[in-house]
């Protein structure tokens, strides 16, 4: 496998990653915007803009469009994250370049159909409705709101009033703005050749100008409270967020090995002290997430009413104990895992070309997957140690959803907080 | 890529296949064992997913833990599911790994049913049934299932129920294990940059001595009216609904026909459903999907949209099927495309060539190899599609609604 760069004088940024092994390719174009570009009172323009993309482009309608990635075999997705859009593809061999083809006139000249606006806003207030039906779901979007500053508190489920406000002008005003080449990727990988899609990319982009606006600043205030929200669900849902390690910063890797020892869905502390010793639950885990502001550890766990409280005081018991008490061959099974994972993504075309976008989004460079490797070797225990004076675990925000309050001692949260 | 295909059976009747791929940086292997919930006696209703479980808490030489400890030293993507007919154990590794992960995977395969573990695992289990109880999409089709198959043992529930699963005692599981886990009904499966003689030998070695017994699978033939049912969920936001009608079975060559036609009637985007339904924002899904069983089939149809829709809904989503072969060629050309693109996509990688393979071993004692499969699929007609819908005429649904109640 080899990797190959090129910045087009427009600003665009082209990452190629040639594998011989496979038979497909897959793209994906990273463009500034997503839901932090929504105005405060138009929650959900973003997503609509990202879903209104496939509705018609440059000559073809929506049908037309669609059947012109479907006679190719191209699967593809168009979708809006909280600071970028991100179009997607996957094809067999050459057919790829009608995907970039197609994807291009989406970026540059959607039609933005006036008639199809009303069914797209029916679909997202479908799934804004049907949050309720999903209780883990719920549980996660209402912490996250909670846990984040605005406009970082955002979900891909926008807001009823902002959806109902939402007409075909202001979905192209928003486009105009942000669908520019600066600061803007597109990333491919697979059977390909670097040069290839060098010249198809710049053939397409080329005569294409603009800068996005600057994004906003996250200004961390991390909270410590405890949210219950009353729901008649079987299981009670239990969530917890604290603040972690941005993406790229010194102690990034410490983050990820320490939230894979505790909350790894099959190994880690979690698992092992709440589902295996105490068949509390079924689903368990804490998961890293970064991006270049800020890192956040966020912890699950999904258990019956009278099963939760000793749920919760498990898992806060684990939080509690995790300074002082990793051993070498916790360390060391986090890092095997963490390296294999980075091996089995190796693999697949979509997975790399996404991986590549990401870094470059983040750090502007793609890591060598030899220096992942050798940062993962470097974290030691008392790395760990300085990550978690930095980043404690405790105190933590939490959130609860079902049909009982629980018992959170005065060391977790600051603040309970009823609703 | 060089691909060689590899196979051999032991003594004892265990199948052992492999499609080698040196270029691959990954070696992947599975168990598959033929049973499920359909193969389980009513008062075991949920054993075959509660012991897929207890395969991972212990075994003669290993306490749960061990495994545990051993799987995360591997760096290994491990996982089980079970179906209503199949009971699958795989896992990916880097291939200096894969001998160590094919001796800790055979030894799961002879638990040793330790009886704190069983009781701590049955809650594990009932936390599972309460999760999947909070899943709407889930729920109305186990409920919809159990009723279009009625007493059928086709429409057993996998999890089981609160009931069935509090009363397994830890002899019905080993009963049951000593009844359906016999080595002939068991297909072991590598993939990717796997050296074939060493897992050979080692399958001898690990598994040579498991011994054999004759397994049987009942087969009901199953002819029911359609029916209509309403099932009510308190506080619900959206309203369900899936439909069932008959189908082509695992073995049945118009299996390819049939696939061809729910991709142009009901694939999640490009369908006609999609363009009747979700592109005018009537409802948030709608699909089509064949459900080939072994011995067995049926089409299902699902729709998800605001309650006071459903009924509109469901009457566009009837309309469209009740014509299933007006399409075009252009149609028919696009949903080959499709479809074809997905096999090499899902191929390319050695976990899809893991489940491709043993899936088709299990059901059909063959294997077909990619190109051979994208032959097939390529030579569909028009023709073919309107001779297998004289057989499945998709006119007859039983139609089944989750509404909030």
């Amino acid at each position: 496998m080899a990797f190959f760069n090129k910045v087009l004088p427009n600003g665009l940024t082209v990452l190629v990653e040639e594998m011989d092994h496979v038979a497909s390719v897959s793209y994906e174009f990273s463009v500034p915007g997503g839901f932090i570009a929504d105005a405060d009172d138009r929650l959900g323009q973003a997503v609509l803009l990202a879903d209104v993309l496939c509705k018609g482009a440059g000559q073809y309608d929506s049908r037309q469009l669609s059947n012109e990635f479907d006679q190719y075999g191209i699967r593809h997705g168009e979708g809006c994250g909280l600071d970028r859009f991100t179009l997607a593809g996957s094809a067999v061999g050459a057919n790829y370049k009608k995907g970039l083809a197609l994807t291009s006139s989406m970026i540059r000249a959607p039609q933005i159909p006036h008639d199809d606006i009303g069914a797209l806003k029916s679909i997202l207030l479908q799934d804004l409705a049907s949050l309720r039906d999903n209780p883990a779901r719920r549980a996660m979007v209402e912490l996250s709101r909670r846990f984040h500053p605005a406009p970082f508190n955002r979900t891909s489920l926008g807001s009823q009033e902002g959806i109902d406000k939402t007409d075909r002008e202001q979905l192209t005003s928003l486009h105009s703005r942000y669908f520019r080449p600066q600061g803007s990727i597109v990333s491919v990988a697979g059977n390909v050749k670097a040069q290839e899609v060098f010249d198809i990319v710049e053939e397409l982009f080329e005569d294409w100008a603009g800068e996005a606006p600057a994004p906003v600043d996250y200004g961390l205030e991390p909270r410590e409270e405890y949210y219950h929200i009353d729901d008649d669900s079987a299981q009670l849902q239990i969530v917890m967020a604290n603040r972690s390690v941005p993406f790229g910063a010194p102690l990034y890797y410490e983050g990820k090995l320490v939230a894979s020892l505790l909350g790894s869905s099959m190994f880690g502390r979690l698992f092992m002290e709440v589902r295996e010793k105490r068949g509390l639950c079924y689903s368990v885990y804490a998961r890293h997430g970064s991006r270049k502001e800020y890192g956040t550890i966020t912890a699950y766990v999904g258990t019956t009413a009278d099963r939760a409280q000793e749920s919760l005081d498990v898992m806060l018991g684990e939080f509690r104990r995790l300074r002082g008490s990793i051993e070498d061959f916790e360390l060391e099974r986090a890092r095997t895992n963490l390296k294999a994972s980075l091996i089995m993504g190796e693999e697949a075309p979509a997975s790399r070309a996404s991986s590549n976008a990401s870094d470059w989004w983040l750090l502007s460079r793609v890591r060598p997957l030899t220096e992942i490797h050798d940062a993962i070797d470097r974290v030691s225990i008392e790395s760990i140690e300085s990550f978690l004076e930095q980043y404690p675990f405790m105190p933590c925000s939490i959130l609860t959803l079902g049909s009982k309050r629980l018992e959170v001692d005065g060391d977790v949260v600051a603040t309970e907080v009823t609703e | 890529m060089t691909q060689e295909f590899k196979t051999e059976t032991l003594k004892n009747g265990l199948k052992i296949i492999a499609e080698v791929n040196p270029a691959n940086v990954t070696s992947t292997i599975g168990f598959f064992v033929k049973t499920g919930a359909r193969d389980e006696q009513s008062e075991e209703s949920g054993v075959s997913h509660f012991l897929e479980h207890m395969m991972f808490k212990g075994t003669a030489t290993r306490s749960a833990l061990d495994i545990n400890m051993q799987l995360g030293t591997l760096g290994a993507h491990a996982n089980a599911f079970t179906s209503e007919e199949n009971t699958v154990y795989y896992s990916a590794v880097i291939p200096e790994k894969f001998s160590e992960m094919q001796e800790l995977l055979s030894d799961m395969l002879r638990p040793s049913f330790d009886p704190k573990e069983f009781d701590t695992e049955k809650k594990v289990i009932l936390e599972e049934i309460a999760l999947y109880q909070d899943r709407p999409h889930f729920y109305l089709i186990e409920q919809a299932s159990r009723d279009y198959f009625g007493s059928n043992p086709l429409g057993n529930s996998v999890l089981g129920t609160v009931d069935s699963v509090s009363a397994i005692s830890r002899e019905q599981m080993i009963d049951y294990f000593n009844r359906r886990y016999a080595p002939s009904n068991i297909t072991l499966v590598a993939t990717g940059n796997v050296c074939w003689d060493a897992f050979l030998e080692k399958a001898k070695e690990l598994c040579g001595d498991w011994v054999d017994r004759s397994v049987d699978r009942e087969f009901i033939s199953h002819t029911n009216p359609a029916v209509s049912r309403t099932f009510l969920k308190p506080q619900l936001a959206q309203g369900h609904a899936y439909l069932l009608s008959s189908g082509p079975s695992a073995q049945d060559e118009d299996r390819y026909p049939m696939a061809i036609l729910a991709t142009i009637l009901g694939e999640v985007a490009g369908s006609s459903l999609y363009w009747d339904l979700v592109h005018t924002g009537l409802a948030e899904s709608a699909s089509v999907d064949v459900d080939e069983r072994d011995g067995s089939g049926c089409m299902g149809m699902y729709v998800c949209c605001p309650q006071d829709r459903l009924d509109q809904v469901i009457g566009v989503a009837r309309k469209v099927v009740s014509t299933p072969t007006a399409f075009s060629d252009d149609d028919l050309d696009r949903a080959k495309a499709k479809v074809m693109s997905r096999v090499v996509m899902d191929g390319e990688l050695p976990m899809g060539r893991l489940m491709s393979l043993g899936m088709e071993w299990t059901y059909r004692k063959t294997s077909t190899p990619l190109q051979a499969k994208l032959d097939r699929i390529k030579m569909i007609s028009k023709k073919d599609i309107e001779r297998a819908v004289e057989r499945f005429p998709l006119q007859e649904w039983s139609e089944y609604r989750l509404v909030s109640g």
